[in-house]
């Protein structure tokens, strides 16, 4: 416990509530913090579009290359993150394959928010997929095959039966990807190194002026973290008194 | 009406079929078997939740092979009721209601519900969470939820298995009501034989992904069309057997010995069956039968106890079981190493 909370703590009290108030009238630390969650978030959201079906798909259906497919998608976890961004810049950089292909139609990953999304996205759609895999996993199959023969179509008996069973773990696997996202620098400082998100402003800061000018800015990411976390954590509680008039 | 056209189902290595079958419209049928035989991929097959590798199915005369779960109006309902955890007792039966079938009038689904609820004995219980039940009242509310979608056809896998023996009866009691009520089609399965004798009209007995004999009831139970049916209803004594040269109706067994049977024997059968409870054991001073009886004797080898009755294994040989009532254990003084007499009536020697 001490090992995770005691940096945390003293990196708060640290700082003190005077320098965080100032911090928050700076212009580019607030521009740097909204640009980073709302990174994350487009990030997230993309990835629960895609990676929620696909999720679903791995937990419910066994075809060929299935494995490689889960493998695939764990990949960037053992990935170096810098690593991860010179591998995004080789194929979405001004000369890769698809930033050529897409450099037509105005879309660029190189220094833009569509980069830090795209870096944000790569390495943490993992957290998403896997979470949400392993929920829809444990939510019994045969309760679809009820509701079909109730008469929903498949998509419905997943919308009113399975999600409705399996959206907590959906919605955990979604904020540790969005927490995983924000705290991204070595991806994103490849592709993106500006605009900045808080990660390399806090560099940025770290290198050019030292810790006291670095220490606002990460306070100001871990708090706005831990009130999400803690928000989420809420939200996932089981809500008792839900269980009706009680045991039989 | 349901049935089954040379219908074959495969989960992964395993095979079921193909199997063929008909149940008449308002059948209470089981489909008995024992665990691992088959009996669920065969429902879930009928339901339109498993691909069929082969053959045709039919409800209501309708060929709903290619029909998917949505459309086939069939009622499922699994040995653990599988609620849905997230809705009240009301909700879950009005799922049906609300999902309800193309070109089906959707029905106002309060009265429906209070009606199905009052139906299924689970009209208290409507605001409850499933969490809450016990297993009884949950297999309730998933019959009154099936029902709520306006099935042809029930299909039921295990309902009465995780329920206590104080409710099995009455759910027992529910079925067999509703389906006369609703005038159903039920296709029931399970591995309980007195399950399956308490409830069903019509005996479907698979093992081993074959369909081995189709029946009333007493059927199935004194004349096995197998061996795997005869040791799946209990049958305890299934001996290797021949007709005996020259009489038709004395059979040569293959371990020793020689037993007499009513009907002539066909040249083609391989096995005697005779059930336990036809078997009568005696002192060798009692030992009396009939005309067309096998008498034998032989050593008490072991008496395994079951409350009021106990099986007294006697090596005559072959190896015969017996049960005994517990007074007439006590008052013949069998024990393990006793000689006994047995009585065999021709009658209840079934070849197969």
């Amino acid at each position: 416990m001490a090992f995770v909370v005691l940096p945390a703590a003293s990196m708060i009290v640290g700082v003190g509530a005077g320098l965080l108030g100032e911090a928050l009238r700076q212009d580019d630390i607030r521009r740097s913090l909204w640009l980073t969650m709302s990174a994350a978030l487009i990030a997230t959201a993309i990835a629960f579009v895609v990676g929620v079906p696909l999720a679903y798909l791995l937990a419910r259906r066994d075809f060929v290359g299935k494995r490689a497919i889960e493998g695939i998608i764990d990949l960037p976890i053992v990935f170096p993150h810098t690593a991860a961004g010179i591998a995004l810049l080789t194929v979405y950089g001004r000369e890769g394959v698809m930033g050529r292909l897409l450099a037509p139609f105005g879309i660029s990953f190189t220094e833009t928010v569509a980069g830090i999304v795209l870096a944000m996205l790569f390495v943490s759609l993992p957290f998403l997929v896997d979470t949400a895999r392993e929920t829809f996993a444990l939510v019994d199959e045969r309760y679809e095959h009820v509701a079909r023969t109730l008469g929903s179509s498949p998509g419905g008996a997943f919308l009113r039966v399975t999600f409705p069973q399996a959206w907590r773990g959906v919605l955990s696997g979604a904020v540790l990807m969005w927490g995983r996202g924000i705290s991204e620098f070595g991806a994103v400082v490849i592709l993106a190194y500006n605009p900045k998100v808080i990660s390399v402003l806090t560099f940025e800061r770290f290198e050019g002026f030292g810790l006291r000018a670095a220490q606002p800015p990460a306070v100001l990411i871990v708090i706005v973290a831990f009130v999400v976390f803690l928000g989420v954590r809420a939200v996932l509680l089981p809500r008792r008194g839900r269980s009706g008039k009680g045991p039989a | 009406m349901i049935g089954l056209r040379g219908v074959e189902v495969a989960a992964g290595d395993f095979s079921v079929g193909p199997l063929d079958l008909d149940v008449p419209a308002g059948e209470y049928a089981v489909l008995l078997g024992p665990s691992g035989s088959g009996k669920t991929l065969v429902l879930e097959a009928l339901a339109g939740v498993r691909r069929v590798r082969a053959g045709r199915l039919l409800l209501d005369g309708e060929d709903v092979t290619q029909l998917p779960a949505e459309r086939r109006k069939v009622g499922l309902v699994f040995q653990d009721g599988l609620l849905f955890p997230h809705l009240t007792v009301a909700q879950n039966i009005a799922y049906g209601l609300g999902a309800a079938w193309p070109g089906r009038r959707r029905r106002s689904p309060r009265p429906e519900v209070a009606r199905l609820a009052a139906e299924t004995g689970v009209a208290d219980l409507i605001d409850r969470r499933p969490a809450t039940l016990s297993g009884g009242e949950r297999q309730r509310v998933a019959l009154a939820r099936a029902l709520a979608a306006g099935p042809r056809v029930l299909l039921l896998d295990e309902p009465l298995s995780a329920v206590d023996a104080d409710a099995r009866g009455s759910l027992q009691d529910l079925l067999r009501r509703v389906s006369v009520d609703e005038g159903l089609t039920v296709l029931h399965v399970t591995h309980d034989l007195g399950e399956a004798f308490a409830v069903g009209g019509l005996f479907a007995v698979l093992v081993a992904g074959r369909l081995q004999q189709v029946g009333a009831p007493h059927d199935v139970l004194r004349r096995p069309a197998t061996v795997e049916v005869a040791r799946f209803t209990g049958a305890r004594n299934v001996f290797e057997a021949r007709p005996a040269p020259g009489d038709s109706r004395r059979l040569a067994l293959a371990l020793g010995g020689t037993l007499r049977t009513s009907d002539s024997a066909p040249a083609g059968m391989s096995h005697a069956v005779i059930r336990a409870d036809d078997i009568t054991v005696a002192s060798l001073n009692d030992l009396c039968g009939g005309e067309g009886d096998t008498l034998l004797t032989g050593r008490v080898r072991r008496v395994t106890h079951a409350g009021a009755t106990s099986v007294v294994e006697v090596d005559v040989p072959p190896l015969f079981q017996a049960v005994v009532g517990a007074r007439e254990l006590e008052a013949l003084g069998i024990e393990p190493g006793s000689t006994v007499g047995l009585r065999v009536p021709a009658a209840a020697v079934h070849v197969v």
